[in-house]
């Protein structure tokens, strides 16, 4: 749950994002310009942030008011590792060395979903018992908790993030889903499913979540949320939707290797948030993602 | 039946005026004792803080049984005592027994030796025992199972009586003796410990029933099933039965329940006992308490909230109540308090100061005119019979199902209730 600083948006001096190579860093430009706020994004070819100096480089760069979003984090497709693990973790030791060097006037991070056990209950709220399933997702419970620390540390207020699977027009990664099943579907004809495709998953676009995270920002809110936006479908309904809007694509299954697993989000606190936030459809979503990919 | 005896009340809250009436009506002369002030001349007038069916309608017809004294002396004549003073509870429904200690202590220094007192405040496991320690073999607990909204009439007409003792072998006081055996039901004597945990598990077990309920009719929803349709056939089934709490609603409210519920979790943890389940009825009773939220939410109806106004009939958690302890309406009102709302009850009273932005409204209609949408969060009988013809709003958030669905979807409003 979130408590909001400001019950009705204040722009921030500046937001810096780190992770400007990302799926979500330029939407989060975008829409924050189109807002008027002023954006500094970081990528790894600015700041590493793996690197043994990164933490007082970055500090250099941060201002006492910006306000700092971290959507950096080297993603499942670049490695499921241990050495990918420790990566990642020395990201965020580098960002929480910033953080107590330069007190920034907020903070949010982009976590994940996939924190959560979704084993005793298929409905997931922001209370759920985190316990992650592979090391993208423990690194992400351990991100929060080393973030959570030093902002408490250094009195900067937290909001975290937490998105389901993303999709939409810049995606960097091939995750199974709605983005890998448009570009199979317009490349070779067909998508392929993980058994019958039976898994209710939240797909959320990815201007919703930047929207999302934006919010946060303009509410200074610490605490949690869940970007889960409109209703878990299964996977195999997100591929006959876009079947249906490209027209020839084959949907297949496959042998099923492991057990059908559901996540549905309970929206209250979203809505308790930001109740006059209103997210995409998945049938405007899909169909944007495919005219972008069309080059249309 | 009449008796010379007069039986004492101490503390007149809800429990208090509801059980000193019951008494009352039962042919007893009552003596019912609050010493805040300016209440026992209310109450003398007929003028009662809460609102109950029949409550009115006993105090015309017995209320000459019945006196109301600030003066706790008043009290020494009495040969039977009942403690009935509601323990308040904080936001996260833990008791406060500080009042209830002190209201104790002062009558136990006034009562005679032979005095028996009979406390019906909601005690946790443990009280009794401790404070026997101090009064002796005259105290007992006598479990109390007041329904709101139908407190009159199940006072006056108990299931049964369960009675905490000292020693359950021992026999009752003959005052107190006289006193169960005018209410015509079973008497179960028990022993503290399990009086108090009775009280517990009639409510666990109506929690259950309530989150079951609430589970299945959601699941009603989802594959296009009508939990009206199934909840007949669950009420013949002996082992469930025609009283059991089988409509769906927006989870547990009133207090007394999630009291219940910290209460057994903390005994839960302080002997290792097994009490998940409790965590998961709380879960789902939030859970369901934001049905109206999301539906609003989803839908999209809470885009604008400069240009949207919301009408709510009903603020009281329950039907036939004044009360808003944990109203499922008054978590919705604090959820958008940036909305502009227009609110009716026949009971309830909120304070305005708390919530600016809501206008009170003397009928249902005129809080539903030029709203958005309306949204029935309490069923009271009285808004079945609304005018549906009269509703002009484009939306209509019914969750009990008290209007007429069907009805509201021919005038071209889009409708939506709980279980279908």
């Amino acid at each position: 749950m979130l408590v909001h600083k400001h019950s009705t948006p204040l722009k921030p001096a500046r937001v810096v994002i780190l992770g400007a190579g990302g799926f979500l860093s330029p939407e989060l430009t975008r829409l924050l310009a189109a807002d008027g706020v002023p954006t500094r994004a970081i990528g790894s070819r600015e700041i590493d942030l793996t690197a043994a100096d990164a933490g007082e480089r970055l500090a250099a760069e941060l201002r006492p008011d910006d306000a700092v979003i971290m959507a950096a984090a080297l993603t499942p497709d670049k490695g499921r590792d241990i050495a990918t693990l420790m990566k990642n973790l020395r990201m965020a030791e580098s960002v929480c060395a910033a953080i107590g060097r330069s007190k920034p006037a907020h903070f949010v991070y982009i976590s994940s979903d996939g924190v959560y056990d979704a084993r005793f209950s298929s409905l997931l709220t922001e209370e759920s018992t985190c316990e992650p399933a592979d090391l993208y997702c423990l690194m992400h419970i351990a991100r929060e908790r080393m973030l959570e620390q030093s902002c408490r540390a250094a009195a900067v207020p937290l909001g975290i993030v937490r998105p389901c699977a993303i999709y939409g027009p810049g995606d960097t990664h091939n995750s199974y889903g709605p983005n890998r099943f448009v570009r199979t579907a317009l490349k070779d004809g067909k998508i392929t499913l993980f058994g019958g495709g039976e898994e209710c998953r939240h797909h959320v676009h990815v201007t919703d979540a930047a929207k999302i995270s934006i919010l946060c920002l303009l509410h200074g809110s610490t605490g949690v949320i869940n970007a889960a936006t409109g209703e878990a479908v299964s996977f195999r309904e997100v591929a006959e939707k876009i079947a249906a809007v490209i027209g020839n694509v084959a949907v297949e299954k496959t042998p099923r290797a492991n057990p059908v697993t559901h996540r549905h989000f309970d929206s209250s606190a979203l809505a308790l948030a930001f109740p006059s936030f209103r997210a995409t459809s998945l049938d405007d979503g899909l169909a944007q993602a495919i005219e972008r990919s069309q080059g249309l | 039946m009449s008796t010379n005896h007069s039986i004492g009340f101490a503390g007149l809250s809800h429990l208090g005026i509801i059980y000193s009436m019951a008494t009352a009506v039962r042919g007893f002369s009552v003596l019912a004792f609050d010493e805040r002030e300016g209440l026992a001349t209310e109450l003398t007038a007929g003028r009662f803080p809460v609102s109950e069916p029949g409550l009115d309608e006993a105090f015309r017809a017995h209320g000459k049984r019945l006196q109301y004294t600030a003066d706790p002396k008043a009290l020494a004549q009495c040969g039977l005592i009942f403690i009935t003073l509601d323990v308040a509870t904080d936001a996260s429904n833990n008791s406060d027994l500080t009042a209830l200690e002190n209201l104790i202590d002062r009558v136990a220094s006034i009562a005679g030796a032979d005095t028996t007192i009979a406390i019906m405040s909601q005690v946790p496991p443990g009280f009794c025992r401790k404070l026997a320690g101090k009064l002796g073999s005259r105290l007992y607990y006598q479990v109390e199972t007041l329904v709101f909204g139908n407190a009159v009439e199940r006072a006056i007409n108990p299931e049964r009586y369960m009675v905490g003792c000292g020693d359950p072998a021992e026999p009752f006081p003959a005052l107190y003796q006289t006193f169960l055996q005018a209410f015509g039901c079973p008497v179960l004597p028990m022993r503290f410990e399990s009086a108090e945990l009775c009280k517990i598990a009639i409510n666990c077990f109506l929690v259950s029933s309530v989150t079951t309920t609430n589970m299945l009719a959601e699941i009603c929803e989802g594959i296009g099933a009508d939990w009206s349709e199934l909840a007949p056939a669950l009420r013949l089934d002996r082992r469930i039965g025609p009283y059991a709490y089988l409509s769906p609603g927006l989870g547990i409210a009133g207090g007394n329940l999630e009291r219940d519920l910290v209460t057994i979790q903390r005994i839960a943890g302080q002997f290792g006992s097994d009490a998940g389940v409790v965590t998961a009825w709380q879960r789902n009773s939030v859970y369901r308490r934001d049905w109206v939220l999301r539906r609003l939410f989803e839908v999209g109806l809470l885009e604008r909230p400069a240009e949207s106004t919301l009408a709510v009939w009903g603020l009281a958690y329950k039907q036939d109540t004044h009360s808003i302890k944990n109203s499922p309406s008054l978590a919705l009102l604090r959820s958008l308090f940036d909305y502009r709302w227009q609110a009716y009850d026949p009971a309830a009273i909120i304070p305005t100061a708390d919530f600016p932005r809501v206008r009170v409204c003397s009928s249902a209609l005129e809080a539903a005119r030029g709203a958005d949408v309306l949204i029935v969060m309490t069923p009271w009988k009285e808004f079945a019979s609304v005018p549906l013809d009269g509703l002009t709003t484009p939306h209509v958030l019914d969750p009990y199902g008290v209007l007429d669905g069907n009805r509201c979807r021919e005038l071209g409003l889009q409708y939506a209730r709980l279980g279908a």
